[in-house]
């Protein structure tokens, strides 16, 4: 690691199987990926690829089958009980679904206080406050909608309720989990917008997931491409969005659709369909759709390996050594 | 024009719900051509699939009301019967959906699934349809369609899915394909394929397509024109480049900057638009878009506009303050 | 089709759900009125239930006895209003038993999972493989004599698995929203969770459920009486009259008449309720 700085977040081989003894699959693959304290990392990567298990694996809301995850140097993969639950409170999550993750019977203000009354560390007078400060600041008028229902709302209020309940802890860091992908675009901006305002003022480092590059690349200083349960690429977003390294992510961009009508019309587009996690293929998991692949490709697994500061890949044959040669 | 295909006149449709009338659809003409790619772009809630299923004749028997016409090839489609529109569909219009898998019946091997259009529609007998069912799977890049012709639907990924859900619509060569949402929820590299698979098949087939969709860059270069859709309205309609490039409605400029482009620099604010899409019970008299458009006046708040025309052919927009026209300027 | 509905609807949330209707609170009056005879049947002014008037047998309906008497002289009306009390009473006792059981167990074995809810779940399972009914005219035709109290807890008992599938079925597809998980990261204890996060939403399944549960009880607690394996006459009961009326049926069809109708329109109320409550707090269900 060339950064000098200290990660708030040390994910090192992280592994998640599910499925039974005889038929593993393996979500997650040994991962290893820092955040450092206030960046955005973006984790890319299509259906199937263990972008959501990670960030499951990393809240431990499905239990990592390996590695360590440590927050502020403690390790999340080995507390229980009271201890891993306060720990929790530092990290929080938002979800896909807006309208599922609220509970569709309780009131608006008492859904935001929840981990305040779960934790009790604010009552009364100051709780109210707080709460009402919380919704004015993700653009819900507490006074007005504070004791609707939950299931009175559209999915951009929805997603707006879950941040200020998500931040009533005041958490480190931030797991955000395609949260906009079920919004319309109008209201998507209005959220991704406020995502970044509240970073800002509260601080907070986001862990920031989801399928659709440009969402990730307007977030994001840094993305990492996950690929089948790996992790194939990792950089500073500007960088790897214009010089991708690992033919994977060029195709993934490639494949982009931008609202651009002089956009080229792909011309190389990846063809078939990724491998079955139940039986990935041997070496590197993207060689049977790489063009470049090679016997090495097959027999050996490339590793994660810097080549340029804060830039990884896992490629035998990076893209620009091989324009090189 | 003889190569007209489809002509929509004032097409309206209006759900009766307990809470009262909800006016899905208000409204809507346009035309299209022969090997034509129309795109119908809105958010949720504009009416876009509404007026999708309009067209094609599928709406439910009770509580809805539909005014206007829709010609297609000379067919009524408002009004027509049950059995009337039966003829029609498949041969003349076909429909793929978001969802492949509900439209597959997940039982059914999916070969079964193409013959059983093929025997029905077109009186083909058993061997007849299975060799073109075979075909039909081949057309629609599934390799190994042999092998593939007993598989069920759940053996298959969304992708495939999706491309067998096409090689059924297409089983009776229609005139007409009817998109919605063809792409949506399906992974990045996936929905290129799928995209580049329709059209390929639009000019392989000769085909129109009417492309549904929320997204931008689904239209951007897969269509000639597009038809910007808002509160169950047309609020701007022209070709693919003038809605791009030369926008006269706000509501279209709002749209295409508030999505965020892989082009630009990471952290670039985004141009959102404030407020969200209106309750479709309590439209006002003035233009749906007024509440959230920064350049709304109290005409707007009071009157509709209706589409005018601009300088590009067949370019029109509905708004009272529009935006200046950067045509012939660049 | 119901996908765009959805859709709208989403949108076009009206926001206040559909008024329960007329139907459901004439139902409700039914109801109350049925609980408000059995609870005070003996401060209303109504002839003794057991007291045989040999002056006026199988009398017809009138103004000396509102529905009539029985083959015995003794007043119709007077015996369904106590004999309400034997079916509510069966009818919530079995259920308090039922629920009391079952629900909790249902609700932990969906939310915890694992181990717990294998060993809880075979055995429910194994009990439902057994014919309740059967089970239950055997139990109550050997463990004499026969008592109310005896019989509400048979019927409990034999309700118990039952409930439970119901409510584990109904929490397994709540407790995997996102919310629940949103309520653990946030640090709620299991209990916590349980209580607020799923139980408010369980609660209107059991409601229906319950109701439903109460009147699938009494047409129970009718069956066993028509057997003569519920309570002991002469004490009335819906289901004693019934049985009682089978010898002078042809003489008398007033007799049958009347407690049938009594049951029948008593379990066709709470039917009516359980299902439209359903409808109502299902919040998922589209308002159209």
């Amino acid at each position: 690691m060339s950064d000098p700085r200290t990660p708030l977040l040390k994910v090192r081989d992280l592994s998640v199987t599910f499925g039974t003894k005889r038929h593993p699959v393996s979500a997650v693959a040994g991962i290893s990926f820092d955040v450092y304290e206030g960046e955005t990392l973006g984790l890319v990567g299509e259906s199937g690829c263990g972008k959501s298990t990670t960030g499951k694996a990393i809240m431990r809301i499905v239990e990592p089958t390996g590695g360590t995850v440590e927050l502020e140097g403690r390790d999340i993969t080995t507390e229980k009980g009271r201890a891993l639950r306060q720990l929790r409170t530092r990290l929080q999550m938002i979800f896909q679904d807006p309208i599922s993750s609220l509970n569709p019977r309780r009131r608006v203000k008492d859904i935001v206080a929840e981990p305040l009354d779960c934790w009790k560390s604010v009552t009364g007078d100051e709780r109210e406050r707080l709460v009402q400060d919380l919704l004015s600041k993700v653009g819900i008028d507490p006074l007005v909608y504070g004791n609707r229902y939950a299931r009175q709302f559209s999915g951009g209020q929805c997603q707006r309720i879950s941040i200020a309940r998500s931040l009533a802890m005041r958490p480190k860091l931030l797991i955000c989990d395609e949260m906009v992908s079920a919004l319309d675009v109008s209201v998507q901006a209005q959220i991704l917008n406020l995502l970044e305002d509240l970073k800002n003022e509260y601080g907070l480092t986001l862990l920031f997931i989801a399928h659709d590059l440009a969402v990730v690349k307007n977030v994001s200083d840094r993305v990492a491409v996950m690929y089948l349960g790996k992790i194939c690429e990792i950089g500073p977003s500007d960088t790897l969005y214009e010089d991708p390294e690992h033919p994977y992510t060029k195709f993934l961009l490639g494949a982009a659709l931008e609202a651009d009508v002089d956009s080229p019309v792909h011309g190389d587009v990846l063809e078939g369909e990724p491998p079955s996690p139940l039986n990935p293929p041997s070496g590197c998991r993207f060689r049977t759709r790489c063009p470049n692949a090679t016997e090495k490709c097959a027999s050996e697994e490339p590793l994660l390996q810097e080549i340029a500061p804060g830039h990884q890949v896992a490629c035998h044959y990076p893209l620009r050594t091989l324009a090189r040669r | 024009m003889s190569d007209r295909l489809l002509e929509v006149r004032d097409l309206a449709t209006t759900f009766a719900t307990a809470g009262g009338p909800l006016p899905a659809v208000g409204g809507v003409s346009f035309d299209l051509n022969q090997n034509e790619t129309l795109g119908i772009v809105g958010e949720s809630g504009s009416g876009k699939t509404v007026l999708s299923r309009t067209i094609m004749g599928l709406q439910p028997r009770t509580n809805v009301t539909v005014s206007g016409s829709a010609r297609l090839n000379g067919f009524e489609v408002v009004g027509a019967s049950e059995e009337a529109k039966r003829g029609i569909w498949g041969t003349e219009v076909a429909m793929v959906f978001q969802d492949p898998m509900t439209s597959l019946n997940p039982v059914m091997r999916i070969g079964k699934q193409i013959d059983e259009v093929l025997r029905v529609r077109l009186g083909m007998d058993k061997a007849a349809a299975k060799a073109r069912a075979i075909e039909l799977l081949e057309l629609v890049g599934i390799p190994s369609p042999v092998e593939r012709y007993r598989a069920y639907p759940g053996q298959l990924s969304g992708g495939m899915r999706q491309r067998v859900v096409i090689a059924i619509a297409l089983a009776c060569s229609p005139k007409l394909l009817m998109a919605d949402e063809p792409t949506t929820g399906l992974d990045v590299t996936i929905q290129a394929q799928i995209l580049n698979l329709l059209d390929r098949l639009k000019s392989q087939l000769q085909m129109s397509v009417i492309l549904v969709t929320h997204d931008l860059g689904v239209v951007a270069t897969r269509t000639s024109r597009i038809i910007v859709m808002y509160a169950g309205r047309v609020v701007e309609t022209g070709s693919t480049r003038d809605v791009f490039q030369n926008h006269r409605m706000p509501y279209t400029r709002a749209l295409l900057e508030s999505s965020p482009k892989v082009a630009s620099h990471s952290h670039t604010r985004l141009q959102a638009i404030p407020g969200r899409p209106p309750n479709l019970m309590k439209l006002t008299a003035g233009c749906a878009f007024a509440p959230r458009c920064a350049y709304a006046t109290e005409r707007c708040h009071r009157e509709r506009p209706e589409l005018t025309a601009a300088e590009g052919p067949g370019h029109a927009f509905a708004c009272w303050n529009p935006l200046p026209t950067t045509r012939g300027a660049s | 089709m119901s996908d765009q509905l959805e859709e709208l609807t989403l949108i076009n949330r009206p926001e206040k759900s559909r008024p329960l209707g007329l139907l459901f609170w004439i139902c409700v009056g039914w109801v109350g009125l049925n609980i408000f005879g059995a609870i005070f049947a003996n401060l209303l002014p109504l002839p003794d239930p057991l007291f045989q008037n040999y002056s006026a047998i199988n009398v017809g309906p009138g103004i000396h006895h509102l529905l009539g008497t029985d083959d015995l002289g003794r007043d119709i009306f007077s015996r369904i209003v106590f004999g309400s009390r034997v079916s509510l009473a069966v009818g919530a006792g079995a259920m308090l038993i039922g629920f009391g059981l079952g629900a909790p167990l249902g609700m932990l074995a969906a939310y915890r999972r694992g181990r717990f809810d294998a060993i809880f779940t075979t055995f429910m399972y194994v009990l439902l493989a057994f014919p309740a009914i059967i089970a239950t005219i055997a139990v109550l035709s050997f463990w004499t004599p026969r008592a109310l109290v005896k019989i509400i807890v048979v019927i409990g008992l034999a309700s118990v698995p039952l409930v439970y599938r119901v409510i584990r079925t109904a929490t397994m597809g709540i407790a995997t929203k996102d919310y629940v998980v949103a309520a653990r990261i946030q640090g709620a204890t299991d209990t916590r969770i349980l209580f607020k996060e799923l139980l408010p939403n369980v609660a209107p399944i059991g409601v229906s459920f319950l109701l439903i549960g109460i009147a699938t009880v009494i047409t129970l607690e009718g069956a066993l009486a028509f057997l003569g394996l519920s309570v002991n006459p002469p004490t009335p009961s819906w289901g004693n009259m019934i049985n009682e009326s089978r010898t002078v049926l042809a003489q008398n069809p007033w007799l049958v008449i009347f407690p049938s109708l009594a049951l029948c329109l008593f379990l066709l109320c709470l039917n009516f309720i359980g299902d439209r409550l359903r409808s109502h707090f299902d919040v998922t269900e589209v308002k159209l």
